[in-house]
């Protein structure tokens, strides 16, 4: 066989391909076509729900990590951390972060930022999940402020956010004592909120400690109501028994508020946001009113304030208006004598004016007038026991007219002497007088007159007188007796006329006639008056305080 | 060797892929569909397209790509901590972490592999339109090289796949694929059917036209 015969004559047989007409377009075409559109809308979306980049500067970056922390609000991942650096002098940590699209609205001056990390507040324990997902930033959203894309992070998450509903009060206290943010503020022994921050008045002199009360139970904060110190224990001894108080066992711990309105003739106002009250030591001293006008007026005594102490109250008619403050001793060099100045401090709101208020100028005119009036300050005894005195402010209708002193720092009040004062003089006088009495001139005469009379009743010549009498008539019975006979008749009639006679003699000068009687009686009684009025001159001389507290025990 | 070696298409014959029956076809009928006379299935001297072909899916494998580097490719859930990988950031982790293989492995199969077929379709297809005649051996070695390493590139995904099936432990870990992963696995199909439809024989063809026209 003959290969290239062979070949040529298959290839001579090669039949013809049939061909048919082909379109141009390859669909091929679509598969980039596809992937540009895919690619496209990738880059759209990518593009579209680009949301805000934020820088919020935080003082630490613990817990952060670039590109994986995320951003939270209300545990919805609503932006991530990109990456972490430092501002211009390395104080703080710059942290860039890029939120999901919408989130402008919520960026305003008042957004706050905080690390949310696992944490022991003083309320508890937080966060514990974020030891295994890591930490993530926590944003409260702030309402109204300019929108703005720089923030300041907070150290700490915030005690109350935005969303909560209730409302803050400022709380004035002397000291912050004990207490902290997060410390519960309780009413009727329930949580109802709690402190959420705290600082020092500008002048020092106080703490201003803010709170926030949840709602509903903001609504029981009223203008009046009084909020006092529940911390700690209250251990109360008193004639009852031990008394231990106290709100929680939180509050032993860490401190607490407590709230209540106390029942007066006060109504009831709700409190606003941010109204400001005070804060008290205890619960007990919410009763005692406080006012905060206070008028200072000077008093001087003139004779010894032995007694008086600084904190003494001021009464009026029985009724506490104010107090001592302060008591000194003055010396002028000009009248070389020494004064005693006590200033005294009284409220004027505890006074209630019926009527029309009457302004600060007016108080003083009033003050003028009641002093015309008599309104007089004087000192009094408060408590025997202790010698305590007290300053009574009364009118005294006769006392000497008087007015208020305006010169010198404070104005003064008119002082009238105490009433002990006056029975010391009353009974100094009494005594002089006494003393001037001829006591001893009186009862000598009374003597000589009781002994007079009694030597006249006595005397033997009256006996001698007496006994003539008896005799005579004994003489004149015998002759009665003889003459009974004779002139019997009208002997006996005149002898009987002369014996009546002789017996109302007798009966009036007879030994125990009335007259000798009473006369004996008389000069006895006087006698017994001059001996009583010796002793009680003597005993007077001896206890004159006598005449004020009797003979009684104090011997 | 002559100038001008003898093609199948410079002889005008065309063989059938189903019957290899050689049958007649002018170089001036390219254009339209020949057929078999035999079997009746479709003629090509050259892959359909080619050209065209490969272009389109190349162009598609570069809009892919951006996409399958940018996305997350695993997405771990450990413990409420969600971390999202790409290709690149795994890389990293792994070289970070010490596990210097592991990062070659990945950093040979799922970037240089794809990059390099990518680049390498280009070339060769730059190369046969400007009928430049550089090294055509090592040109179709080339290519050769592309075709067979470039399904290796699919390893990725299959760890990918294999983690998302095994890695089921509720809230102490959890992995799923990202869209990253998808788009690399469309990369990768589609530069596999890019260097299928690319034909080499046109390098050998743009060369002799070169030669024909010089």
């Amino acid at each position: 066989m003959n290969e290239p015969n062979n070949n040529k004559t298959l290839l001579a047989n090669v039949p013809d391909a049939v061909v048919h007409t082909k379109k141009s377009f390859s669909i091929v075409w679509l598969v980039p076509i596809v992937a540009a559109l895919i690619g496209g809308w990738l880059a759209y979306t990518a593009i579209s729900e680009k949301g805000p980049t934020i820088t919020i500067a935080f003082k630490s970056a613990e817990g952060l990590e670039a590109q994986k922390t995320k951003i939270k609000y209300k545990n919805v991942e609503i932006g991530q951390v990109e990456s972490i650096g430092f501002n211009k002098d390395l104080s703080r940590v710059v942290v860039t972060a890029k939120l999901v699209k919408g989130a402008e609205k919520y960026l305003t001056t008042n957004t706050r930022f905080w690390i949310f990390r696992a944490h022991i507040g003083t309320t508890g324990v937080y966060g514990l999940g974020t030891l295994f997902s890591g930490a993530y930033i926590g944003v409260d959203p702030g309402k109204g402020g300019a929108p703005v894309l720089e923030f300041e992070g907070l150290d700490t998450p915030p005690v109350v956010t935005t969303d909560l509903p209730g409302r803050h009060f400022l709380l004035n206290a002397e000291t912050l004592s004990s207490l902290d943010i997060g410390s519960p503020v309780y009413f009727r022994q329930i949580k109802v909120g709690q402190v959420v921050a705290h600082n020092l008045a500008e002048d020092g002199k106080s703490v201003t400690i803010n709170i926030f009360i949840n709602s509903p139970y903001h609504k029981f904060v009223y203008k009046n109501t009084r909020f006092w110190n529940a911390g700690g224990l209250n251990v109360s001894v008193d004639a009852t028994g031990v008394k231990v108080d106290t709100e929680s066992f939180v509050t032993m711990m860490i401190g607490g508020i407590a709230f209540e309105t106390p029942v007066n003739l006060e109504t009831g106002i709700p409190a606003e946001d941010g109204d400001r009250f005070t804060l008290y030591r205890n619960h007990k001293s919410i009763y005692e009113k406080t006012y905060q006008k206070k008028a200072y007026w000077v008093l001087h005594f003139s004779g010894s304030v032995g007694g008086l102490a600084a904190g003494a109250p001021v009464k009026f008619r029985g009724i506490q208006v104010g107090k001592v403050v302060d008591i000194r001793m003055e010396f002028s060099m000009k009248n070389k004598a020494i004064r005693i100045p006590v200033l005294i401090e009284i409220e004027p709101e505890r006074i209630t004016v019926i009527g029309e208020q009457p302004k600060d100028e007016d108080r003083l005119k009033i003050t003028e007038h009641l002093v015309s009036k008599g309104l007089r300050a004087q000192l009094k005894m408060g408590n025997l026991l202790t010698g305590q005195m007290f300053i009574e402010l009364d009118m005294q209708p006769n006392a000497p007219p008087q007015s208020i002193v305006w010169s010198g720092e404070y104005p003064e009040l008119p002082t009238m002497p105490t009433p002990i004062e006056t029975i010391a003089t009353g009974l100094a006088r009494l005594i002089d007088r006494l003393d001037k009495l001829p006591i001893e001139q009186i009862g000598q005469d009374l003597q000589d007159a009781v002994q007079g009379t009694g030597r006249l009743v006595n005397s033997p010549e009256l006996q001698k007188a007496l006994h003539s009498l008896n005799e005579a008539l004994k003489q004149v019975n015998e002759l009665a007796a003889n003459l009974n006979t004779d002139t019997a008749p009208a002997v006996g009639t005149t002898l009987e006329q002369t014996r009546k006679t002789l017996a109302a003699v007798e009966k009036v000068l007879g030994s125990d006639s009335s007259l000798n009687q009473e006369a004996r009686r008389a000069l006895e009684e006087l006698a017994a008056a001059a001996g009583a009025i010796r002793t009680l001159a003597d005993y007077l001389e001896r206890h004159p305080e006598a005449l004020l507290r009797g003979k009684g025990n104090s011997q | 060797m002559n100038s001008t070696p003898i093609t199948a298409s410079n002889a005008s014959l065309v063989s059938c892929h189903t019957c290899h029956l050689l049958s007649r076809l002018g170089p001036s009928q390219t254009i339209g569909r020949a057929v078999c006379p035999r079997c009746g299935t479709s003629l090509h001297r050259r892959k359909p397209n080619s050209i065209a072909r490969t272009w389109a899916l190349i162009l598609s494998a570069y809009m892919f790509y951006i996409p399958a580097n940018v996305l997350p490719v695993t997405v771990v859930t450990s413990l409420h901590k969600v971390q999202s990988d790409t290709i690149m950031s795994g890389v990293i982790y792994f070289m970070k972490t010490g596990m210097w293989p592991i990062a070659l492995v990945i950093f040979i199969a799922s970037i240089f592999v794809p990059i390099m077929k990518l680049v390498t379709l280009t070339y060769l297809l730059v190369s046969i339109q400007r009928k430049s005649s550089w090294r055509p051996h090592d040109r179709t070695r080339l290519y050769r090289i592309a075709e067979v390493v470039g399904r290796w590139s699919m390893v990725d995904i299959y760890v990918v796949t294999i983690l998302v099936a095994l890695v089921k432990l509720g809230a102490w870990a959890t992995i799923k694929a990202g869209p990253g992963a998808v788009f690399f696995a469309a990369v990768v199909v589609i530069t596999m059917f890019a260097a299928m439809s690319f034909d080499p024989r046109l390098i050998w063809d743009a060369m002799e036209s070169n030669l024909q026209n010089d």
